[in-house]
């Protein structure tokens, strides 16, 4: 397999804030990875340094082989804007046109826009689409230049359900016979889109493996109940043991559900409820 | 993809952007026109050697204008916006993004200056032949690059609230100190004292040697001094401004 993205034990601090304290992870041919975390985790500066916007303060990274800031190397990265920030005045067609112009070998800008849902919308001025719209014309945008790795920072922030559940299916198709790496706070959506997930928590890379990985190593079973001191969360394999556990110590509890534990529990207990 | 295309593709999506803005284009593109035929036609109307040297004044108001706005504003305001953002993540160095908008600035001069001098000819008897055209165009083109390093410096020194009333401040001041809305002769005294100092001033001069057979070395000397200045200005600025956001 091609390692198409490397992060050797990269490092970033701004001023008081540690960022990035030691990240690991690549991205190689064909998968689709989802960093995942809590605001603030450092997902976003570690894109901005995968895409060379920023500068790392200790360790590599090496982007389909070469710096992040080669021009070489980014024609063959396609990206989304931040919060669908267009000029106003552009119509999405020209945007998209605009985008294409810089591969070598993109893909027909008509033929992007249609499968992105965007057909009848390529005559409109950016400061009239609305917010799912112009995340719709982000997310083709990264796609036109029929990029190897396609990097989405938060590509559905701020979407309703049935929109973003839309959105993954395009992502997927799209995704084919090409990486891509994105960012999310949605677990929801790290389960659907990826095939590996990195949990980045204050700086540091918690877990890197599969979604159902995520799930094994930090229990298939959630029990919650309700302490004294508040409600309690624990992911366990063996939720039988767990409650006999419990009842034999004679601690008072109220409430108590046992289930099959989501992405979003293994979380949670994983970065002790920092979300 | 060349770099030249590439530089065509970014000056083009530039300016369909600001052409769609009519605020934008009426304050750079007719304003100058606009103030020429208010305040200078009545007195170069009669005058040959006062209508050559009013109409090209309102050219150098014209272009020294592009240059505060399309540079120093707009530079100052978009720094910070996600669009800016997404384009240093596209394939286009930064040598493409600065000379489409070099490219966009000088077909808004171009816009602007013709304006101002297809009026003049229109309703003055101003008195230039192709071949002094042609020279005013060249010196026009050498005089405008001390301006546009100077609007790129404050686009980088400027905060985006900043930049209106400072783009705005400097144009009309160094309008009237360097004698564009006025021969500099009819200056105060004390303002004809600093005039031959600024670079709008110099600016003038030198297309001014044209009509009037002066020597255009000295203005020009003037306008390399404040090229280099503001080159170094507007470097230091990038330079922070990089250092600032993408360190």
């Amino acid at each position: 397999m091609t390692v198409l993205l490397q992060f050797d034990d990269v490092f970033k601090r701004y001023s008081a804030v540690t960022a990035l304290a030691g990240v690991s992870f690549a991205v190689e041919r064909g998968e689709i990875v989802a960093v995942l975390g809590p605001n603030g985790a450092g997902k976003t500066t570690a894109l901005e340094i995968a895409l060379g916007l920023r500068v790392p303060d200790a360790g590599r990274v090496r982007l389909l082989g070469e710096s992040p800031r080669s021009t070489q190397a980014r024609k063959r990265v396609g990206v989304t804007p931040q919060e669908s920030g267009f000029p106003d005045a552009l119509r999405a067609g020209e945007i998209l046109r605009f985008a294409a112009a810089h591969y070598p070998n993109p893909q027909d800008p008509a033929a992007v826009a249609e499968r992105f849902g965007l057909g009848d919308l390529l005559g409109r001025r950016a400061g009239e689409l609305s917010g799912g719209q112009s995340r719709r014309l982000a997310l083709a945008l990264a796609f036109v230049g029929r990029p190897e790795l396609v990097v989405l920072d938060e590509p559905t922030t701020g979407l309703d359900v049935e929109s973003r559940r839309r959105l993954w299916d395009v992502v997927r198709d799209s995704a084919r016979d090409r990486s891509v790496l994105f960012t999310t706070h949605y677990l929801e959506e790290a389960a659907a889109l990826a095939t590996r997930v990195v949990v980045l928590d204050r700086g540091r890379v918690l877990f890197d493996g599969t979604p159902s990985s995520l799930r094994e190593r930090f229990g298939s079973r959630s029990v919650r109940y309700e302490a004294p001191g508040g409600p309690v969360l624990v992911t366990t394999d063996d939720a039988d043991e767990f409650v006999r556990e419990l009842v034999r110590s004679g601690a008072p509890f109220t409430g108590l559900e046992v289930g099959r534990a989501s992405l979003e529990e293994a979380f949670l207990s994983m970065t002790g409820g920092s979300k | 993809m060349s770099a030249l295309v590439l530089t065509r593709e970014h000056a083009r999506t530039l300016l369909l952007d600001l052409f769609r803005t009519p605020s934008y284009v009426v304050w750079t593109i007719v304003f100058p026109a606009m103030f020429f035929t208010l305040f200078d036609m009545p007195y170069a109307r009669h005058d040959p050697a006062v209508a050559d040297g009013a109409t090209l004044a309102f050219v150098v108001w014209a272009i020294a204008g592009v240059c505060f706005y399309q540079f120093g504003v707009g530079i100052a305001q978009e720094r910070g916006r996600p669009w800016e953002r997404y384009l240093r993540t596209l394939p286009a160095s930064a040598g493409v993004r600065f000379g489409a908008r070099i490219a966009g600035a000088a077909a808004f001069a171009c816009a602007a200056a013709a304006l101002v001098a297809l009026l003049a000819r229109l309703t003055t008897p101003v008195d230039l032949s192709p071949l002094q055209w042609l020279t005013i165009a060249a010196y026009a083109a050498m005089g405008g690059i001390p301006f546009v390093l100077f609007g790129i410096a404050l686009g980088y020194w400027c905060s985006p609230r900043a930049a209106v009333p400072v783009a705005t401040a400097l144009n009309l001041l160094l309008a009237y100190g360097g004698g564009l809305w006025m021969p500099p002769a009819d200056l105060p005294q004390i303002v004809r004292h600093v005039s031959p100092f600024l670079p709008t001033r110099a600016f003038a001069d030198l297309l001014w040697s044209v009509p009037y057979g002066t020597n255009p070395l000295p203005a020009l000397a003037v306008l390399l001094a404040y090229a280099l200045a503001f080159g170094a200005l507007a470097t230091r600025g990038y330079r922070r401004d990089e250092g600032k956001r993408y360190a």
